[in-house]
């Protein structure tokens, strides 16, 4: 039993952290596809800086400052140049995806995974069999109530969902929604650095190539299952995590008659029947709207 | 004719403003940006062969993308063709696998039948979702290119595995020489003949179709085409329909073309490439035969970049998602230049 609740904190953590900064985004009013761009990055820049700085605090800062600055680049194109949020997020997953392997492959020379010496600080035997989760896991639970708080009971997240909801109104109590929106991708970009952290260094400590596999969408998509609310969103990631872990742990157990790659699949698919699930519970979902700028403006 | 050039005008700067991005980005990790242009120039256009690469990569990327753009004017942001892609080869392989031994005459065309059928179902799942119930198809086509690409993993290392590969890349028993459409090089008759079925087809059912007028304006504005009495959820279905089947075909082409077999993973740009083609064209047929060209040159570059700036080939991807970045910005400065000819033309 403890091993797959171990597992399933370790594949929720990256998952629930990506989600976090797409709910916030999505406050703010903005559609947030380059999550997953930000989180490679993130996981990227975290084994670099370990094995090119040796701290992994030093490479902490490393991973946030790049993912910040990759958000105030989105935060550009999508607010002062008004491109398309979605695929201007894509292109910034593509960039994120892009500029990790060529930066691994121009400073190792080959495509091959890199791995790091060590990684994140871990719980340690006061935990028991819980010890060697990363802090980043206990860290998780605080930071969900943390976003709840700010989102919910401030006046910068009133704020916020107004830029979000009402750029108008909120322009008429003397509110930036363009200052908001930056201040929601800046938060949301440090919190994609850790989410690549961990899922880089939480357990394995190493980089490959497309490591995160669509986690970033999937987190978009736990924002659109989860309603735009921290808790719901947090609650869906975790869904989608455990039906992850319930695959890996069929794999173990019926491998010889299932094939892996399709129970590889159990997230994907649990992905498109949460989104198909909330569109029943609360009709469709505005994402794909903003596409009809592309032509009408 | 204004808001043509306007549009061009403002793909060409969008595009230049990418490369120049990504330019300076590769001078300050330490690489010689004139070197990368240059490279790119010789691998895409000038070298002797290149033109050849560049539609080799081309052909296949125009047929996707006139699909995406019909999608895209439609109103529905289809960006699974790189699952309907995989889908659609995967189909066609099966296809192949089963009449092993039959003529070419019947095999090639069910192939390419059964190639579309796949791709165009592969789109079917995330249109019905979107048009019954209203569930998001940026997320559930994305969702169906990492289920694709899994499809295909477990293809190429189960069924249809070639025992005799080596245990690095799983691959697909390689096609019979005589069901081959091209050679290698990716460029034969059939291929040409294919594609200009597909751009003369997809030309006429939207310039000269009421389907094609219809599917514009509800891009544009679904609620009035509705109110006009026109189903707009069948326009919608065909849109997807039409869309993954283009791409499944694509798909084909590459399998029984230049690949000559499925390998994991294969072509993992060419959905997203595809996309931005269709955006950076403005859903036109025509701009997209050029736009294709373009970053079909872009793909041949890439394997000539590392041997001539000493970049590595993702350089490519970089430049690519740097394009994509920015190519649905507004700029005010192009609205001006509009403006300047005496008339308030649209800049999208």
């Amino acid at each position: 039993m403890e091993d797959i609740v171990i597992a399933i904190l370790r594949s929720a953590t990256p998952l629930v952290y990506v989600t976090l900064a797409g709910v916030i985004a999505q406050r703010a009013g903005i559609w947030h596809l380059g999550l997953e761009g930000l989180m490679i990055s993130g996981a990227c820049a975290t084994v670099l800086g370990i094995v090119l700085t040796g701290s992994i605090w030093a490479a902490l800062f490393w991973a946030i400052a790049v993912c910040v600055a990759g958000s105030v680049l989105f935060w550009f194109v999508v607010e002062k140049l008004r491109a398309n949020q979605i695929i201007a997020g894509l292109g910034l997953t593509g960039l994120g995806l892009g500029g990790t392997t060529l930066a691994v492959q121009s400073i190792f020379g080959t495509q091959a995974a890199v791995s790091a010496p060590f990684g994140l600080p871990r719980l340690g035997p006061a935990f028991g069999a819980y010890g060697s989760l990363s802090i980043l896991v206990l860290l998780m639970p605080v930071l969900v109530l943390a976003v709840w708080v700010m989102l919910r009971r401030t006046r910068f997240g009133l704020r916020l969902a107004a830029s979000g909801e009402h750029p108008f109104a909120a322009r008429g109590v003397g509110v930036n929604p363009s200052a908001m929106r930056l201040a929601a991708l800046v938060m949301g970009g440090a919190l994609c650095a850790l989410a690549g952290a961990e899922l880089a260094t939480g357990s394995l400590q190493i980089f490959a190539q497309n490591m995160t596999a669509g986690r970033g969408f999937m987190g978009f998509a736990a924002v659109i299952f989860g309603a735009g609310h921290p808790i719901g969103a947090t609650l869906a990631a975790l869904f989608f995590a455990i039906v992850g872990a319930i695959g890996i742990k069929a794999q173990l157990i019926f491998g010889d008659r299932i094939p892996h790659d399709l129970l590889l699949g159990l997230p994907y698919i649990a992905t498109v029947l949460g989104i198909w699930v909330s569109t029943k519970l609360r009709g469709g979902t505005k994402a794909a709207n903003g596409f009809a700028e592309l032509r009408n403006e | 004719m204004t808001e043509r050039l306007v549009s061009v005008l403002r793909a060409v700067i969008f595009v230049l403003l990418g490369l120049a991005l990504c330019g300076i980005m590769f001078q300050l990790a330490g690489y010689s940006a004139p070197l990368m242009f240059q490279a790119i120039a010789d691998g895409a256009f000038l070298r002797a062969g290149a033109l050849q690469q560049a539609l080799r990569w081309s052909l296949p990327l125009f047929i996707t993308a006139t699909g995406v753009a019909l999608s895209f004017r439609a109103g529905y942001f289809n960006i699974g063709a790189q699952g309907q892609f995989y889908i659609g080869a995967v189909s066609a392989a099966f296809m192949a696998e089963w009449l092993n031994g039959a003529p070419a005459a019947i095999v090639i065309p069910a192939c390419i039948a059964s190639g579309m059928l796949g791709g165009a179902a592969w789109a079917l799942w995330p249109g019905l979702l979107r048009l019954k119930s209203g569930a998001d198809e940026v997320i559930t086509t994305l969702m169906g290119n990492f289920l694709a690409g899994l499809v295909l993993l477990y293809v190429t290392a189960g069924p249809l595995k070639d025992p005799s590969g080596s245990g690095q890349q799983a691959s697909s028993r390689p096609l019979d020489a005589a069901y081959r459409i091209s050679d290698s090089m990716g460029l034969s008759p059939t291929i040409v003949a294919i594609v200009a079925v597909v751009g003369v087809a997809i030309w006429l059912l939207i310039n000269r179709t009421t389907f094609g007028v219809l599917s514009g304006l509800a891009g544009r504005n679904p609620t009035m085409v509705e109110w006009q009495g026109a189903r707009t959820w069948r326009i919608g279905l065909a849109s997807f329909l039409i869309s993954g089947a283009l791409a499944g075909l694509a798909g084909t082409v590459e399998l029984m073309g230049p690949n000559g077999r499925l390998t994991g993973g294969f072509l993992p740009g060419h959905g997203f490439t595809a996309i931005l083609i269709a955006l950076v064209a403005n859903f036109s047929v025509v701009g997209t035969a050029f736009v294709a060209l373009f970053f079909g040159g872009l793909a041949s570059a890439a394997l000539y970049l590392p041997i001539m700036a000493g970049l590595p080939s993702a350089a490519i991807d970089v430049i690519n998602a740097a394009i994509a970045l920015f190519i649905t910005a507004k700029s005010s400065l192009i609205d001006r230049i509009a403006k300047l000819k005496g008339r308030t033309w649209k800049t999208s």
